[in-house]
């Protein structure tokens, strides 16, 4: 263990870090101001520090702050105060592990060493990922069966029966798609969807196998407890499902955990299906081959892109009273892109001047690859919001009819179908 | 025969699969979302406190004014008509006698409890000389105390009716 190799380990348990549970307030932040523009309205917009709102994100921080300092208050009629206890932490958990083994870049070459750009390198992969997802409903469950209240049971057999219903069609789905890539590590999977498929589409997942995306996608909602299929919490109907004892941060926890839940989710389906880390057309090695020219690409769209972002900043973002002083936040943050704008630029020049050398160039792809990654996780996120605001919940027998009677039958037909190309095929 | 086959919606393949009505849902929303991102000013939400509402019109029941005579005096006479009409009896009503020659009678005291109110505009419709309105368009009444909800007779003849003067 030399110094690349310790900072690498730290870079990359920080990055699992920030995509999962740093993503909880920026999602919890995107949930409301999308909820509102859906809705047509606006949205938390208010709450400030120094006058800075960034689009409402503060309202996220300052919800946190408020459920760490409530009273955790716990009803005595609570009997197993220890499940009562141990279930939030099982949900935030396992959500929180399922993160560990998405891949957010290619593996790292540095020297003569070779690093797995995940949070913990393994390469389980996909099994890993079916365990602790499968390990959340137990924290459900026994999070509404401790409560001791009728609504929390309901919630907590919801929960039970939502498994499962989606869980068979889930496995099934990735079975097909296991079948496809030959293999269950997902860096793997990435470095297929690298390829190109009859020579001009990328080998992403969801030309290879859209019946299995569109299965998976469907009960990977299930599986992170997303609308349409949040049945185990049903606000409207049973109070607030498992979690109508919790308070503080307990409930904080599931909170948290649900949101990190989506966002494993949302890896999982960009891992498997949107070409993971890659962008289109540019796989690893083209990226390394072409890294000078991929540079100067992005020194000519960064300016293009903030000056847009700005101009959209300096139209929509400002406080109807005068003299407030929300209203000095515009120019700070358009000074701030300008800042951060002139520092990449000159960077990327010095790096394109001075030649990176083959470290730099392995370097450089592993941040563009980080950062393509972040920006399809984002979207994929914006989608699991976006589907939330658009569609009413399912009924719980719909949901079982739907997992056993259409999505089943489908994956399985799936199977055999891609199992026959390939032994015809012979690849 | 008398039987009438009702045609069932939704039983097409392409509404039994859900996805292109789940899709077209999601297209809807999204232009919305589009709509009010591209430029916030769509959004018809009024920033309250700093945005005050402006279609509140001269027929909506707010906080009660006395309105004055054409010298500035008071145009109540005292006849207890509104305070009999209230079904809260919030309002209380001393009289005295009119000095000036304009009148009668006249309030001395002329208090109404906002706690107590209910806003039925009854005593708008009992008063015989247009003396009590509840057009001053004054929704938001806070205060500190419950005393300080009590309206006198100064703080009802300083609200300024939104018809303007009355005739």
């Amino acid at each position: 263990m030399n110094m690349i190799s310790i900072s690498i380990v730290i870079i990359n348990v920080i990055l699992a870090l920030l995509f999962s549970l740093g993503a909880a307030p920026i999602l919890v932040w995107i949930e409301r101001r999308v909820a509102g523009f859906i809705q047509d309205r606006l949205g938390p917009n208010r709450c400030h520090i120094g006058g800075i709102r960034l689009g409402g994100l503060i309202q996220s921080f300052a919800d946190m702050l408020k459920l760490v300092f409530k009273e955790d208050f716990q009803s005595s009629s609570i009997k197993q105060g220890f499940l009562f206890s141990l279930a939030p932490v099982l949900v935030f958990g396992s959500a929180f592990l399922t993160f560990m083994v998405m891949p957010f870049a290619d593996d790292l070459k540095i020297g003569e060493q070779v690093f797995m750009m995940q949070g913990l390198p393994i390469d389980l992969g996909i099994l890993w990922f079916l365990a602790f997802a499968g390990l959340s409903v137990y924290g459900i469950m026994l999070g509404g069966w401790a409560s001791n209240n009728k609504y929390s049971l309901l919630g907590a057999i919801r929960a039970g029966a939502q498994v499962i219903s989606y869980e068979a069609a889930m496995g099934l789905s990735l079975v097909s798609i296991l079948i496809t890539y030959g293999s269950i590590h997902l860096g793997d999977m990435v470095a297929y969807q690298g390829t190109l498929l009859f020579g001009f589409i990328p080998a992403w997942g969801i030309f290879l196998q859209p019946l299995a995306a569109i299965i998976f996608i469907v009960t990977a909602f299930a599986e992170a407890n997303r609308t349409p299929f949040d049945i185990a919490e049903g606000e409207s109907e049973i109070v607030g499902g498992f979690h109508t004892e919790y308070s503080a941060m307990r409930f904080g926890l599931f909170f948290v955990g649900e949101y990190v839940a989506m966002s494993a989710s949302s890896a999982l389906i960009v891992t498997l299906f949107f070409g993971g880390y890659h962008l289109p057309y540019l796989n690893t090695g083209v990226l390394k081959s072409n890294m000078p020219l991929v540079l100067s690409f992005i020194v000519i769209a960064l300016p293009l892109v903030s000056y847009l972002f700005a101009k959209w900043i300096g139209k929509n973002n400002h406080w109807k009273e005068e003299g407030n002083i929300r209203n000095r936040e515009s120019k700070i943050l358009i000074q701030g892109i300008l800042v951060i704008n002139v520092g990449i630029i000159f960077l990327l020049g010095i790096f394109l001047r001075e030649g990176l050398g083959e470290d730099g160039v392995n370097i450089a792809t592993a941040v563009i690859q980080i950062a393509t990654f972040a920006i399809k996780l984002l979207l994929m996120n914006f989608v699991f919001v976006w589907v939330r605001w658009t569609l009413p919940r399912f009924r719980y027998d719909q949901l079982q009819d739907l997992g056993w009677k259409v999505l089943m039958p489908l994956a399985i037909a799936n199977i055999l179908v891609t199992a026959t190309i390939v032994v015809v095929m012979g690849v | 025969m008398g039987i009438k086959i009702i045609k069932r919606e939704g039983q097409s393949f392409k509404d039994r699969i859900y996805l292109p009505a789940i899709f077209s849902g999601m297209w809807v929303t999204l232009k919305h979302f589009l709509r009010n991102l591209s430029d916030t000013s769509n959004i018809k939400t009024l920033c309250y406190p700093e945005e005050q509402p402006i279609d509140i019109t001269s027929r909506y029941r707010g906080v009660h004014l006395l309105t004055k005579r054409d010298d500035g005096s008071v145009r109540c006479v005292a006849c207890f008509m509104c305070a009999t009409a209230c079904p809260a009896e919030c309002i209380f009503i001393e009289a005295k006698e009119r000095e000036d020659g304009v009148d009668e009678k006249m309030p001395e005291i002329f208090t109404i409890d906002l706690l107590e109110c209910v806003f039925c505009g009854g005593c708008v419709e009992a008063c015989p000389c247009d003396a009590i309105r509840m057009d001053s368009g004054i929704f938001s009444f806070v205060a500190q105390k419950r005393e300080d909800f009590l309206l006198t007779k100064d703080k009802l003849l300083s609200h300024e009716s939104m018809k303007g003067t009355i005739c």
